[in-house]
């Protein structure tokens, strides 16, 4: 067997309080691709980031190419040849790709920026990757893919021979997926390491060759890809904790209708969408990224303007006529953006559950009750096995799995008849997204409607009795929940199951 | 011999809980937070060396009178501060509603009439930086700068720079009388703290304030009508600038454009971050401003009596906000 090119061995990471990295082996050869994986925090992101420079491991050594290496910040990893592609992209959307790609070290002479020089090196380091645009675009005119594939390019610039890829493929199309694992094809054919961090286990088949998974900070596995399966490494990152499917649930009976859009429209984004929502159902809003999913819930609770549309919501039994903003009393939010959006993370898990409910926490004297907020939220965290220190504790010091379940205890406090979830289980693990899949089907169960939007076709696929399908901005038809996966791929790129053309079984 | 081992045991997991307890209370950023007690100890410690007579009890009910007015000021400021957004216009807006209650008074108008007329002006002026921040969603540093110098524009036009007289010894009474040996401004300063540190952070509005000055976006997302929070919050700052007019004009028996000259912002601002009011929004307290504009009151006064030149106070105030501002950031991170 031949000797790793970049080895590391009994890393340790401390942050007070917490044992991140606890005695981490890894182990790295050229010209392959080395699957990272592991539920969320387990440790992988420290890992890198050490390997990265921009943490410093309490223990351990780091070897490159059978040389000892000390990696202190982020420039002294460049100059070992480690570059990192970060899952979020850190673009100035108003310079151009090479200002961009050059932003830390413009290259100059005589004191000014050479535009020459930096126009040749972005040509070279996008032609490597295939790209087909010129290095003065401006970034804000390029799509996602587009923009991962420059932040690549980025990283190729300091001709690295370790790559570090941070879930790449999270905002990709499937096309621009597949050209991404082209450019990792042909950098491992030059002998580059690449290590591939990820939640998508079936990916790493097609473009990994090893794989080292991570659980609670500890090493829980590696081994060559060929000799492994899916069962195994899920079994490795989840320890002996049973993942049992749902079966799906079955179609409501119920026809009561609790929401009915009609006509919403908003100029250049959003075109006549109709939409019905019926009591106890899970309906799926599929369609690509940039399709106008998320943006058909926000018009509807009013945190987008709209120019046209009318919005019905059940209340007391019959359909009544309510303005947009108004909506929003009977629909709970969970949005994409939990750091942004969904979480006040400063401020304590208790504060952060009643947010929503404060107007039903009111005593007499029009005063928040201190001690009913503290017991509904104790309520709920048992209720969603939050794993919380205390009520008091700030949710930004939670994992993505427990802020998530804080989000949805919110709405749950406020116990609204519809639910909108938009990406409920983005970024979290197996573990959390089995646990906000139970969460789901129980509020169905329990009466409620929700909308879903995911990307990712296992939950959706789970959980919706029927599919509607967002194009462009446009819903173009629906499917059902008999819909099979090619089914959905098919409509999500605009090829329309009508009734006619038969595509649904 | 057992009862020895289990109370010697019992004391260990006591001193055990003791230093527990001891690094939860001090960690570093509640020592930051008692850094002003730190600072008022040593120039307490200074002034009882150099100026005794700082401790007699008239100056003290004098400091205290002074920082009732600065008080309610900082708590405005700090309703504002807590949504994320900033007054300026607070002196200025009450210099010119206690000219036009005086004026009011002057042309014989009642004391209700007149007190009204000041709480009415500050209000309106509230209400239109409210407008423009929460509605025109304009900066709140120049919408408000903008209505600083409109207010004091006013304010020195209709006066021309002459002081109105305020003569009602029965206002004047009303107003300044004691109760127990306590000036009652002192009293309403302690009262609108009780009512105000109920009202942050008991009320259903107050706790949609904190919301939208940590996260406006998230308290959208969940409901919460952000754009009426940050209005009622200028609005809020606008009626303690007409209660503190009230006071103010009474205290001096006259009232003039000058009220409301620069040095006072700068003195509501130290008050409010002294006192742990975050400028980055969703931190603070109304006891923790008026904590803090006692301090400044302190600081001032101790530097008068210590015959400190004015313009030496300015930059001793300056560096205090900038130290103060500093810790703030250091917080945040």
């Amino acid at each position: 067997m031949a000797t790793p090119y970049l080895e590391m061995r009994g890393i340790v990471k401390r942050f007070p309080g917490v044992q991140a990295v606890k005695g981490v082996d890894l182990q790295a050869y050229a010209g392959e691709a080395l699957a990272l994986i592991g539920a969320n925090g387990a440790g992988k992101s420290t890992l890198m980031n050490i390997l990265g420079g921009v943490l410093r491991p309490d223990e351990g050594e780091i070897q490159i190419a059978g040389k000892r290496v000390e990696i202190h910040s982020p420039l002294q990893a460049t100059a070992n040849g480690i570059a990192f592609v970060h899952q979020e992209m850190a673009m100035l959307p108003t310079m151009t790709i090479m200002e961009n790609i050059h932003v830390s070290s413009f290259p100059t002479r005589g004191g000014l920026i050479d535009r020459q020089s930096m126009e040749r090196s972005t040509q070279a380091v996008l032609d490597r990757v295939g790209c087909q645009f010129a290095p003065n675009t401006r970034v804000q005119y390029l799509s996602t893919g587009d923009r991962q594939m420059v932040e690549i390019a980025r990283a190729l610039l300091s001709k690295p021979s370790i790559i570090i890829f941070d879930e790449p493929t999270s905002s990709l199309t499937s096309r621009e997926k597949a050209r991404l694992f082209d450019v990792i094809r042909s950098l491992k054919a030059d002998g580059v390491t690449i290590i591939y961090i990820t939640h998508f286990l079936d990916e790493i088949f097609d473009i990994c060759d090893r794989a080292t998974v991570m659980r609670g900070g500890e090493h829980a596995g590696s081994g060559l890809l060929k000799d492994l399966t899916i069962p195994a490494l899920v079994h490795w990152m989840i320890g002996d904790l049973d993942m049992t499917q749902h079966a799906k649930k079955e179609v409501s009976q119920s026809t009561e209708v609790v929401l009915k859009v009609r006509n919403l429209n908003r100029r250049g984004i959003l075109q006549d969408i109709n939409l019905t929502l019926h009591k106890g159902e899970v309906v799926g809003l599929w369609g690509l990224l940039g399709s106008g999913r998320t943006e058909v819930a926000r018009a509807i609770v009013g945190l987008d303007p709209i120019d046209a549309g009318q919005i019905e919501v059940n209340v007391g039994g019959s359909l009544r006529l309510v303005k947009a903003r108004e909506a929003h009393k009977w629909i709970g939010m969970v949005t994409e953006d939990r750091r942004n959006e969904g979480l006040l993370l400063p401020m304590s898990v208790k504060q952060n559950m009643s947010l929503a409910n404060l107007r039903g926490l009111l005593t007499r004297w029009k005063l928040v009750d201190t001690r009913r907020e503290t017991a509904l939220a104790q309520q709920f965290v048992e209720r969603l096995n939050i794993v919380i220190s205390r009520l008091g504790q700030p949710v930004q010091t939670l994992s993505g799995g427990n802020q998530q379940k804080v989000v949805v205890g919110r709405w749950l406090e406020l116990n609204p008849p519809i639910f909108f979830m938009d990406e409920p289980t983005r970024g979290l693990d197996v573990g959390a997204k089995a646990d906000i899949r139970d969460i789901i089907f129980e509020l169905a169960e329990s009466g409620a409607a929700i909308l879903l939007i995911s990307s990712e076709i296992e939950d959706i696929m789970a959980l919706a009795q029927r599919y509607v399908i967002m194009h462009r901005g446009q819903i173009i038809g629906e499917l059902p929940g008999s819909a099979t996966r090619s089914d959905l791929m098919a409509a999500a790129v605009g090829a329309v199951p009508t009734a006619e053309t038969g595509v649904t079984a | 011999m057992l009862a020895e081992n289990i109370s010697s045991k019992s004391s260990d997991s006591q001193s055990r809980s003791l230093k527990q307890w001891l690094r939860q209370a001090f960690t570093p950023t509640r020592l930051l937070d008692l850094l002003p007690i730190f600072i008022l100890g040593i120039v307490l410690a200074l002034l009882a060396l150099y100026v005794p007579t700082f401790f007699n009890s008239r100056n003290i009910v004098n400091i205290f009178v002074q920082a009732s007015t600065l008080g309610l000021m900082a708590i405005g400021m700090t309703a504002v501060m807590v949504g994320g957004g900033m007054d300026l216009s607070i002196p200025s807006v009450m210099a010119l509603s206690a000219i036009f209650g005086a004026m009011r008074m002057e042309a014989g108008g009642s004391i209700l009439e007149s007190c009204l007329i000041m709480l009415v002006v500050g209000c309106v002026a509230g209400c239109i930086n409210g407008y423009a921040v929460a509605y025109l969603k304009m900066i709140p540093f120049v919408v408000t700068l903008a209505m600083m110098t409109i207010a004091s524009g006013t304010a020195i036009w209709i006066t021309n720079s002459v002081s109105v007289p305020v003569v009602n010894e029965e206002f004047f009474s009303i107003i300044l009388d004691r109760i127990f040996d306590i000036p009652r401004p002192i009293l309403i300063m302690v009262v609108m703290v009780v009512i105000a540190t109920i009202a942050f952070k008991r009320t259903m509005i107050g706790r949609w304030l904190y919301a939208a000055g940590t996260n406006a976006k998230t308290a959208r997302v969940s409901g919460i009508p952000v754009d009426r929070v940050i209005f009622g919050t200028y609005v809020l700052s606008g009626f303690f600038a007409g209660l503190t007019a009230i006071i103010l004009s009474a205290r001096l028996g006259a009232a003039s454009a000058n009220l409301g000259n620069d040095g006072v912002v700068l003195d509501i601002v130290s008050s409010a971050v002294v006192g742990g009011v975050s400028i980055y929004g969703g931190v603070g307290s109304p006891l923790g401003a008026v904590l803090g504009a006692i301090f400044m009151t302190v600081i001032s006064n101790s530097m008068n009596m210590m015959q400190v030149s004015f313009f030496t106070g300015l930059i001793i105030k300056g560096i205090v906000i900038i130290t103060f501002v500093a810790i703030d950031s250091l917080k945040k991170r």
